[in-house]
């Protein structure tokens, strides 16, 4: 019997008490969205099914695989739309929507691998597809128009069918979507002794995203007789490179990977002060010497800056690591693919720490364009709602499918991050201090002769480029290969075999396959021991004929690096057999000094290790600092502040975004002490993450970020500090041990090399100077050792003058110890007669403030310049944290939130919302400035707290010294208060405040 | 005789919860094994020795073509004799969330009628997208039948946990194949309005989103076999383990006992097989 494709279709029964869910959510969806009722919707979804089986083998065991007999109806070889049991009137319009030929099916591999246990003979796929049958369309809605709001022409393909088609028996259907075959391309050897223009040519054109020096001094390293030498003894072309070299040396050397823009020298002036200085180095002058200065005092920064993310010892028998990245470029083109990658891909950076952590909470924070956005969008924009459902959507699945809780997170809307969105995803990971045969975890120990393994996916034309192609800034020609669909869980199944693995000590060393692929992953480990030697025709391929350079570079997902000592071959292929993952020996450790890769018996690429890794010349660019001009911010001095109020609680920066926040899980693994949600109605705002993530143990792990954009648009230093300040603030009002904290730095930023395509690149490199300054300035005076961290530096979209470039952004992730999460604090007021309390100072510090930023877009001030929160004296404000955590520690505080954007007027009114009560409080004398300011200031170093009245006095002798006033009480009326001395200002309903807040970017639709 | 009881919790193929489900059968005196299933499929390992199975929560095979379908195939084609044999000699069964939908798909649960017949692994029920379309996390309110023949839920009335599922919508043909069950009192835990007395939330009549996090039919949260001892539910009482895993703890005063209400759940299959012995 030969090869065939049997077609599957299942649509929901609609007998009583049976519903089309699917086709209801589309109907929502596009009401939520753009406004339009499109009437019922019906789905059904369709598996194509090649192998040696025929229909009629098939059908009989249909409700055995594809439909479930209790809720659905499947039919084997037939449409379904034709049915007049299921679809008595044909729809107005069918939109099918399937995938691309090549993009990861992830349906369609769970279908095949149910399908193998019933019919195992012969080689089988499944491709899947899904039609939406709008029944009773409105005319005026456009066709493709609808259509194209369900699919992304980047990564699937549709078909449209009319009520016509079906009627008069012309529908097309969707057919297997069959790969091109594609021929290996025998590696060729590229000349680079041409003139400087053609070199930068050749980078261009093959997106190696090379500068001219970078060219080069590839040129020159082979022009130098003794690699000459050493080339022509292994037969390869021994003056000039292969396309595998190139493209290897292009992914080790992107900015992705080798962080040129950070390690690079820097001439800074500044017209301010008139300094003019060189800094060496960005990252080692203000990151990494700084905490390796901060090591000296502690003993339990276990492993900083080298391996896949930052570890530390919690306690003696386990440590804690973390990392966070970003995934801005890929979830631009297909949000939903590239965020999901995004939250696997940091996944696995802690699955690749030491010799394996598990991940254990996930952190994710989005920045986009406004939700609502009506203005101009260039068209191969998504609009910002789309990126919005996408992005969710792939780290919804992603992390709640690898059974990781989300455990906290931000988002962030600004017009600029239209251009680009932003997608940080960190993870936290968990893992024993030492193994059973007595080897420290965090420490990788290979040695020439082990054996390397891909473990998990296998190499597809999916993801070539992604590391040069993040490099790039985005345009229209952006390659789709760039793209790809995560596959959570082939990754789930690897990560319980690898960690099954690490337990039984079978690994040695191990690393993610991320930007870059083999070449990155291999050649990193291969630094340990100074070489390694790779057969390329042994890499597992989703598709043959892969070229030597493609197989080596490509970021195909769900891949580790594992190397395995050779006496613990056998037991390691057994394991992975059981957990059905794939794992193949491609590579081996040497200590030749060489990156020597093999396809077959041929030597493709011979790449000194020490060329490969450190032959990358240093940058250098030009920075010029003079501050923004911006028009002073004045409101309106007659003002209605309950009106205001209100208003502020829309703002997408500041209104709940519960709907969206609770799609994840956030309570897997039982550990999940402060939840995203606290408070009565478990919908007030959670500060930190605190999870005691050993069961039955209530010693705590607090996770926490802070993000602040809008302050880059006066200065990026403040906006730095900001981010730090309001990281360990929410860390805080958890009780954290100020003694055990750290760091992650993700900075994103706009392109800040000057060029044609960036003419302000001075300016944009010293926001980025400034911003390190204040890093190194913060973190030392908290104590903060920054372990990890990640830049991504070419945010941008479009060309000069139509350039949208994102403010530029840093991400401060915390991680810390908390000594028992059973005296812990949430933000939501608890019982009336509780003493509110505000800790720390109010300033008139209003520039680029969320209320500057809402009375300019509303028309009612001119501009958002002014004075910018400051942190002037960390270390007193360090002492004041470390009171109010000592207060919550021993359960004199229960009750602590943070003030950040809208100021204490916001704070208070969250805390309110949380405890469904209401409160007076009095502003006077709580610091500097008009009542406006004192409102809605963003002053950093402030938490409200409130206290019972058993505690109050010893709360307040615990805070003595720090800047502590008594603002009001927790009331059992209905209403927050707001008085100023004698004057009321505020008067607002509790129930109408929350209404506000939670309302405002519920894009839900409604619920049945 | 052996106090010790031993527990399978199985992992593999997208389970998640099976760390959390094996340590509170640890903490309430179980000896609990993480057990991949294919330990079981390839012969190393055999369930019969084992004393209680536990089928955790997660995304088995991605929940692709129906939640829990394809990890009950497994179980269903490919453990089909142990599983029946494990069921015939009295050993307790759980299903939590992706288990229980697992469990339904196999045919275990609800099961034949009859507490005398043996386990035919027909599927009589099933689990179905919420009807809000959307998967969520959020802590519900469940009251038990205090005359479910049901072993795990002996002497619970009320208790809060979370629910974190996208197809947790229990449905069932016909309304007389609910009456069935009913009458057997194998509807043995739904979700209901904290407002109610404790002893009174039950009630057959729809509840609003989010009291019924899902719109299941009769409010249905859980259910067991005939002869109470194949248990499954949505809700997942292995995250309430500990007070401090309550989303208001912190308003809460505890005093020394910070036992969750979810634990007595396990403690109740660790007992009942003790005292069989």
């Amino acid at each position: 019997m030969g090869v065939q494709v049997v077609r599957v279709e299942v649509t929901p029964l609609q007998t009583e008490g049976m519903r089309d869910v699917l086709g209801d959510v589309i109907q929502r969806q596009l009401l939520a969205d753009h406004g339009i009722d499109v009437g019922k919707v019906r789905s059904i979804r369709g598996y194509l099914i090649r192998s040696q089986y025929s229909a009629d083998e098939i059908e009989p065991r249909v409700q055995d695989i594809f439909s479930d007999p209790i809720i659905e109806f499947g039919a084997t070889n037939t449409s379904l739309l034709d049915d007049k049991k299921y679809f008595p009137t044909h729809p107005t319009l069918t939109v099918t929507v399937g995938f691309k030929p090549g993009v990861t099916d992830n349906p369609g591999a769970a279908a095949n691998d149910g399908f193998k246990i019933l019919f195992p003979e012969g080689k089988s796929s499944i491709s899947t597809y899904v039609s939406y049958a709008f029944l009773s369309l409105p005319d005026d809605v456009d066709h493709n128009w609808l259509a194209s709001t369900l699919f992304n022409g980047l990564i699937e393909r549709s078909i449209l069918t009319s009520k016509d088609q079906l009627e008069s028996g012309n529908a097309i259907h969707l057919t297997y979507p069959e790969r091109p075959i594609i021929e290996r391309q025998t590696p060729s050897i590229i000349n680079l002794e041409v003139h400087d223009e053609e070199l930068i040519q050749l980078s261009n054109d093959g997106l190696l995203a090379l500068n001219l020096n970078e060219m080069q001094t590839i040129r020159d390293h082979y022009r130098d007789e003794t690699t000459r030498t050493n080339r022509a003894n292994v037969g390869i072309s021994p003056d000039a490179p292969t396309d595998v070299e190139l493209e290897c040396l292009a992914q080790t050397w992107s900015e992705h990977c080798k962080h040129k823009i950070f390690a690079s020298k820097i001439h800074h002036i500044d017209t301010e002060t008139n300094e003019d200085t060189v800094i060496d180095s960005l990252f080692k002058t203000h990151i990494m010497k700084p905490t390796h200065d901060m090591a000296k005092d502690v003993d339990w920064l276990l492993s900083v800056f080298h391996d896949n993310s930052g570890v530390i010892a919690w306690n003696d028998d386990w440590s804690i690591c973390m990392k966070a990245e970003t995934h801005n470029s890929p979830s631009a083109l297909d949000p939903y693919g590239g965020a999901m990658t995004g939250i696997v891909g940091v996944n696995r950076d802690i699955l690749g720490t030491g010799l394996g952590a598990r991940p254990i909470a996930n952190t994710d924070v989005f920045c986009f364009g406004p939700p609502d956005w009506s203005g101009e969008l260039p068209s191969t924009l998504f609009h910002p709602s789309r990126v919005l459902r996408g992005v969710h959507a792939g780290v919804r699945v992603g992390g709640n499918e690898s059974g990781i809780p989300t455990i906290n997170g931000s988002i962030v809307f600004d017009e600029r991050y239209i251009g680009k969105p932003l997608v940080y995803c960190g993870t936290v990971g968990l893992m024993p201090r030492r193994l059973a045969d007595g080897r420290e975890s965090h420490e990788k120990n290979p040695t020439p002769g082990d054996l390397v393994y891909m473990v998990g996916g296998r190499v597809g034309s999916d993801g070539i480029h992604g590391a040069t192609f993040s490099s790039l800034e985005l345009t229209d020609e952006s390659p789709s290969s760039a793209v790809q669909i995560g596959d959570p869980i082939t990754q789930k199944k690897m990560m319980d075999m690898l960690l099954e693995a690490r337990d039984a000590c079978l690994i040695t060393c191990t690393t993610d396959n991320g930007a870059g692929g083999l070449s990155s992953s291999i050649g990193e480990m291969a630094e340990y021991t100074n070489g390694c030697e790779i057969d390329l025709g042994k890499v597992p391929l989703k598709q043959e004929g892969l070229s030597s350079w493609e197989i080596l570079v490509s970021e195909s997902q769900e891949r580790m690096t594992v190397a395995v000592a050779p006496k613990d071959k056998d037991a390691f292929e057994s394991l992975a057999q059981l957990h059905e993952v794939e794992a193949t020996h491609v590579a081996m450790f040497t200590d030749t000094g060489y990156f020597h890769v093999k396809h077959g018996e041929e030597t493709v690429a011979y790449l000194p290790i020490t060329f490969l890794h450190d032959g990358v010349p240093q940058l250098e660019l030009e920075s010029e600092w003079s501050p923004p001009q911006h028009v002073a911010f004045a409101p309106p001095a007659d003002i209605d502040q309950t009106t205001l109020l209100r208003e502020m609680l829309t703002r997408p920066n500041i209104a709940s975004k519960e709907t969206w926040v609770r799609q994840y899980d956030h309570e897997v693994i039982a550990q999940t002490v402060v939840k995203p949600f606290v408070g009565v109605e478990r919908d007030g705002p959670g500060d930190a993450g605190l999870i005691a993530p050993i069961h039955g143990n209530p010693q705590g792990l607090v996770v926490s970020c802070g993000i602040a954009p809008r302050y880059s648009d006066i200065d990026a230093g403040a906006m730095v500090a900001a981010s730090i300040d309001e990281a360990v603030r929410n860390a805080v009002c958890v009780g954290v041990d100020i003694d055990k904290m750290a760091g992650l730095d993700n900075f994103c930023w706009p392109d800040p090399i000057e060029s044609e395509k960036t003419p302000d690149g001075k300016f944009k490199l010293a926001q980025l100077v400034r911003a390190n300054r204040e890093l190194e300035r913060v973190c030392r005076a908290y104590h903060l050792p920054c372990v990890s961290g990640k830049d991504s530096m070419k945010n941008d979209y479009g060309v000069w003058p139509d350039k949208i470039s994102i403010p530029p952004t840093m991400l401060f992730s915390l991680f810390g110890n908390q000594p028992d999460v059973r005296k812990t604090a949430t933000s939501n007021f608890k019982h009336h007669g509780e003493r509110i309390y505000l800790v720390g100072t109010t300033y008139d510090e209003l520039g680029a403030s969320e209320v500057a930023f809402h009375l300019r877009e509303r028309g009612d001030a001119e501009g958002i310049g002014g004075q910018v929160p400051l942190l002037e004296d960390p270390e007193r404000q360090l002492n004041v944290y470390r009171k109010l955590s000592a207060s919550i520690q021993q359960g004199l505080v229960r009750t602590a939130h943070d003030c950040s954007e809208g100021g204490l007027a916001i704070a208070v009114a969250e805390m309110c919302i949380g405890g469904r009560c209401g409160a007076i409080i009095d502003i006077d004398g709580i610091g500097h400035g008009d009542a406006f300011t004192r409102l809605w200031s963003e002053s950093l170093g402030r938490i409200v707290v409130s206290v019972e009245a058993q505690h109050e006095l010893a709360f307040v002798e615990m805070m003595e010294g720090s800047d502590v006033h008594l603002i009001g009480m927790v009331t059992e009326s209905s209403d927050l208060i707001v008085e100023d001395g004698y004057d009321m200002i505020i008067q607002a309903d509790v129930d109408e405040l929350t209404t506000a807040w939670k309302g405002a970017l519920d894009m839900t639709g409604a619920v049945e | 005789m052996s106090r010790e009881v031993k527990v399978c919790v199985l992992f593999g193929f997208g389970i998640n919860c099976d760390r959390e489900t094996a340590a509170v059968f640890d903490m309430v005196g179980g000896t609990s094994e993480r057990l991949h299933v294919n330990r079981l499929v390839n012969g190393e390992r055999h369930l019969s020795e084992f004393d209680i199975l536990a089928v955790p929560g997660g995304f088995s095979f991605g929940d692709h073509l129906g939640s829990g379908r394809l990890l009950g195939n497994r179980l269903r084609f490919a453990l089909r004799e142990q599983l029946q044999q494990f069921v015939t000699d009295g050993k307790p069964v759980i299903g939590i969330c992706n288990g229980f939908q697992a469990l339904v798909k196999t045919g275990l649960l609800p099961g034949p009628h009859a507490a005398s017949m043996e386990p035919d692994l027909v599927q009589r029920a099933s689990l179905t997208l919420n009807n809000t379309g959307r998967y969520e996390d959020r802590w519900v309110t469940l009251e038990f039948d205090s005359e479910s023949p049901c072993i795990w839920t002996k002497g619970i009335q009320r208790i809060e946990c979370p629910v974190r599922h996208g197809e947790g919508r229990f449905v069932m043909p016909t309304s007389e194949e609910l009456d069935g069950l009913d009458a057997n009192h194998q509807l043995t835990v739904r979700y209901v309005d904290p407002i109610t007395p404790v002893g009174e939330g039950i009630q057959d009549e729809l509840l609003s989103f989010p009291i019924s996090p899902n719109g299941s039919m009769r409010n249905i949260a859980g259910i067991c076999d005939a002869t109470g001892l194949v248990f499954g539910l949505m809700p997942h009482p292995e995250a309430f383990y500990n007070m401090w895993l309550h989303p208001e703890h912190t308003s809460m005063s505890i005093g020394d006992d910070w036992e969750g209400e979810g634990l007595q759940i396990f403690r109740n299959a660790v007992e009942y097989v003790l005292r069989q012995r």
